[in-house]
């Protein structure tokens, strides 16, 4: 038998119990929009009873442990997806940032009535390419005509800006997406350096005390900040510390940073990730770290080469048209373009306030021949054996739908995969997230548990009075 | 599915996003007029509309240099029915000028030829666009000049200009030249309008030699030499003119031609581009009711705020 005084310790234990019941109610409540929180439960075990004559006796309930509800396999899927779905985006980001670089769209109802037609974006570069042959043809029409001349000029001078201020704008963005990787190494660091430091803090707070389901919560809420960045293996030891590496090389060991990461110098100024102290590069294979990289040295790269490659052929082949042509003054020998791709291209110098210059004409002497107007104008719809036996202006149009089709690709694959992240964030929300009805009913039974038990306190210390004062 | 208290303003949330972003994307087809504007949209699709804007651009092109041509030919075409005018002037003085005439009538019409000579000269400096018409390529001087002696007869008329003509492209790969050059002796090229060797022309030797016998009273010279080489003169600049008939007849075919291909080429443009207006605006009015009613029935579960509180007291 218990006795009294036993009795009246099992109504303060059960007390305690309830309280404690209470508090992690509470506890749950109030993290119920914490998306990093997994909500808690109390672990109530019956206490040791007491054997007697009759058998066991039950003495109470008491709290063995507060355990979480999460499922690590489910965190670690999270952390695969946060992983592919950040790559996606910041591919998007940085395809989005060139497309808007670029800046080629259809505007407008097509009109069936109209008689002149926009390529492109008016003012862009497919529209004034185009307007650069036409205003070739125009020439050819009127071989001396200063107003033609002027016209090819002007056009040829608004064609090589397009093209010298699209090569600044994709080096802008260039840059930016170089500046966001450099960003991104940083804040992963200080995120390796934060897991670390939760590490310590886990294996030293859990020695023989029970799990620190909070600092837990905590260090996968930066472990998935991390895998947004970069796409880190965990792994856990028997300790409790989660350990990250990338590619096999270890970067967090227990409450230590192995490594940090480093962006270097590939070369041509385009930065990449390495270890910073065993200098390994690093592969990575999701986070928005490789998605900036694969974008930088994937659509980015090739859309830059693809225009300079077109500015680059067209200085070639239209000089080569145009060097053997007279002026009106009949001088030859001059270039049309100088410079040699999308950065520098420009009209020759000589030309801008001197129209007669112009080596229109094929034969020495004879200004009304426009042989070599001719041949420019025809140009339009020859190919090009280095631009891939394209026209000029099939080859720009090819390399922007390029760019064009990286984006759609990048868009669709990002659309797919955040059904399935949101599905398993669902999932997730569905095992570890807060309910709040669920909380209120606990609040209520622990509530009404602990009135029960103050209720038997006061019941054995009522019989302890009539003991107390049984010889009176 | 257990759902826990923030899966339902999680949800609302994605949802309400996603109706939006389609209501923008539908809502800028309806305002644009497009069903793809931005290089991502339909990337495939947004190639061929280039290239097709592209060849639409050209063809709207070699309608203005059809167009130029026209105005050249027109210009050239005005110049030569002057010079047709001429022509059948001097042929008729040839023939007044038998041996009936007194020499001070013989003299009056060597001055009209005098007269003719100098408004052919005229007319075949004419200029169009800035660049004289009949020097062949070499435009920048006029293409005929006249000498005359003290009294005012005509002595001479020399060609400046060249036997080659420019051509300008009226369509892919085909070129045309309206241009006719004052002269061509070489023997092949484009018929010379007041000089070809091959055809015997030479209009304005021809002229002054007329003028030379008129002054000289030399009757039977006029009309066994001039008149028949004035005739020839006539034949010549007459296939001339029908020649330009022809260019003309030529230019207008192939101007309506490449208005029907520009016309076919817009329409595949539009077919591939532009958004069917009504079945966009039956995707956006769908797409506002599901949104409106994720509004709805969102505000209602989230304003009500039912939980288990309500009922606690």
């Amino acid at each position: 038998m218990l006795g009294l005084f036993g009795a009246l310790n099992l109504g303060a234990r059960s007390l305690q119990v309830q309280q404690q019941g209470v508090e992690v109610a509470g506890h749950n409540l109030a993290n119920v929009n914490n998306t990093a929180y997994a909500r808690q439960r109390l672990d109530i075990q019956t206490s040791t009873p007491l054997p007697t004559t009759i058998g066991n006796e039950g003495t109470g309930a008491d709290v063995v442990a507060i355990t979480q509800l999460r499922d690590t396999l489910l965190d670690q899927q999270i952390q695969g997806e946060t992983s592919v779905t950040s790559y996606l985006q910041s591919q998007q980001t940085a395809l989005q940032s060139t497309e808007a670089g670029v800046d080629e769209q259809l505007q407008g109802s097509t009109s069936t009535t109209g008689s002149t037609s926009n390529v492109g974006s008016p003012g862009g570069l497919a529209s004034d390419l185009s307007g650069l042959f036409n205003s070739f043809q125009d020439l050819s029409t009127a071989a001396s005509s200063i107003t033609s001349r002027q016209a090819v000029i002007a056009q040829a001078q608004q064609l090589t800006s397009q093209f010298n201020q699209l090569d600044q704008r994709l080096n802008t963005v260039n840059g930016q997406l170089n500046q966001s990787v450099q960003t991104d190494v940083t804040s992963a660091n200080q995120l390796m350096s934060d897991i670390a430091g939760l590490n310590k803090q886990i294996v030293g707070s859990e020695a023989g005390t029970g799990v620190a389901n909070d600092l837990r919560d905590l260090r996968q809420q930066k472990v998935e900040a991390l895998t947004k960045l970069v796409n880190v293996q965990t792994s856990s030891d028997a300790n409790g510390d989660a350990n990250l590496s990338i590619g096999g090389q270890l970067l967090v060991s227990g409450g230590t940073v192995q490594d940090t990461l480093q962006t270097y110098d590939s070369g041509d100024s385009q930065l990449l990730l390495r270890t910073a102290s065993a200098g390994t590069p690093l592969t990575l294979t999701g986070g928005s770290i490789a998605g900036t990289i694969d974008a930088r040295d994937g659509a980015l790269k090739s859309l830059h080469d693809g225009v300079n490659n077109l500015a680059s052929q067209l200085i070639s082949q239209v000089n080569a048209v145009y060097r053997p042509g007279y002026d009106l003054n009949g001088n030859t020998g001059a270039n049309f373009f100088t410079g040699t791709n999308a950065s520098d291209i420009d009209v020759n110098a000589a030309l801008a306030n001197n129209p007669s210059a112009l080596q229109a004409s094929g034969v020495a002497g004879a200004t009304g021949d426009n042989q070599v107007a001719l041949a420019l104008a025809q140009m339009s719809n020859a190919t090009q054996a280095g631009l891939g036996n394209q026209t000029f202006a099939q080859s720009y149009n090819g390399t922007v739908t390029d760019l064009g089709s990286a984006l759609n690709s990048v868009n669709s694959q990002l659309s797919d995969q955040q059904s399935v992240q949101t599905m398993l964030q669902t999932q997730r929300s569905s095992l570890s997230g807060v309910s709040v009805d669920e909380e209120m009913t606990n609040l209520v039974m622990f509530q009404r548990a602990f009135q029960a038990s103050a209720h038997l306190v006061s019941v054995v210390d009522q019989m302890l009075s009539v003991v107390v004062t049984l010889g009176q | 599915m257990r759902v826990a208290s923030n899966t339902f303003p999680t949800s609302l949330t994605n949802q309400l996003a996603t109706l939006t972003a389609q209501q923008n994307r539908l809502q800028n087809q309806v305002a644009t007029g497009k069903r793809i504007s931005q290089l991502e949209d339909d990337p495939a699709t947004m190639r061929q509309v280039l290239d097709l804007q592209v060849q639409d651009s050209q063809i709207a092109q070699y309608r203005k240099n059809i167009s130029s041509l026209q105005t050249q030919a027109t210009s050239s075409y005005n110049a030569m029915s002057g010079l047709q005018n001429l022509s059948a002037r001097a042929g008729e003085i040839a023939t007044l000028a038998d041996g009936t005439r007194s020499p001070q009538e013989l003299s009056t019409y060597a001055g009209e030829v005098t007269q003719l000579i100098q408004q052919g000269v005229q007319l075949m400096n004419g200029t169009s666009q800035g660049a004289y018409l009949f020097g062949g390529t070499q435009s920048s001087q006029p293409p005929f000049v006249a000498t005359s002696d003290a009294s005012g007869n005509v002595t001479g008329v020399t060609y400046q200009g060249n036997d080659s003509v420019p051509g300008a492209e009226i369509a892919a790969g085909a070129t045309v030249s309206v241009q006719v050059p004052g002269a061509n002796t070489s023997g092949s090229g484009p018929g010379g309008l007041i000089t070809d060797s091959r055809n015997g022309a030479d209009f304005f030797n021809h002229l002054i030699a007329l003028q030379n016998h008129l002054l000289a009273g030399n009757t039977s010279a006029i009309s066994s030499q001039d008149a028949p080489a004035l005739a020839k003169d006539e034949d010549n600049i007459t296939s001339q003119i029908a020649n330009n008939g022809l260019v003309q007849s030529h230019l207008s075919t192939v101007d309506s031609l490449a208005s029907t291909q520009s016309l076919s080429v817009k329409q595949t443009i539009s077919q591939d581009s532009d958004a069917d207006l009504a079945e966009t605006l039956t995707q956006l009015s769908a797409t506002q009711s599901a949104y409106q009613a994720a509004l709805q029935s969102g505000a209602k579960l989230l304003s009500s705020n039912q939980t288990l509180l309500n009922y606690l007291t």
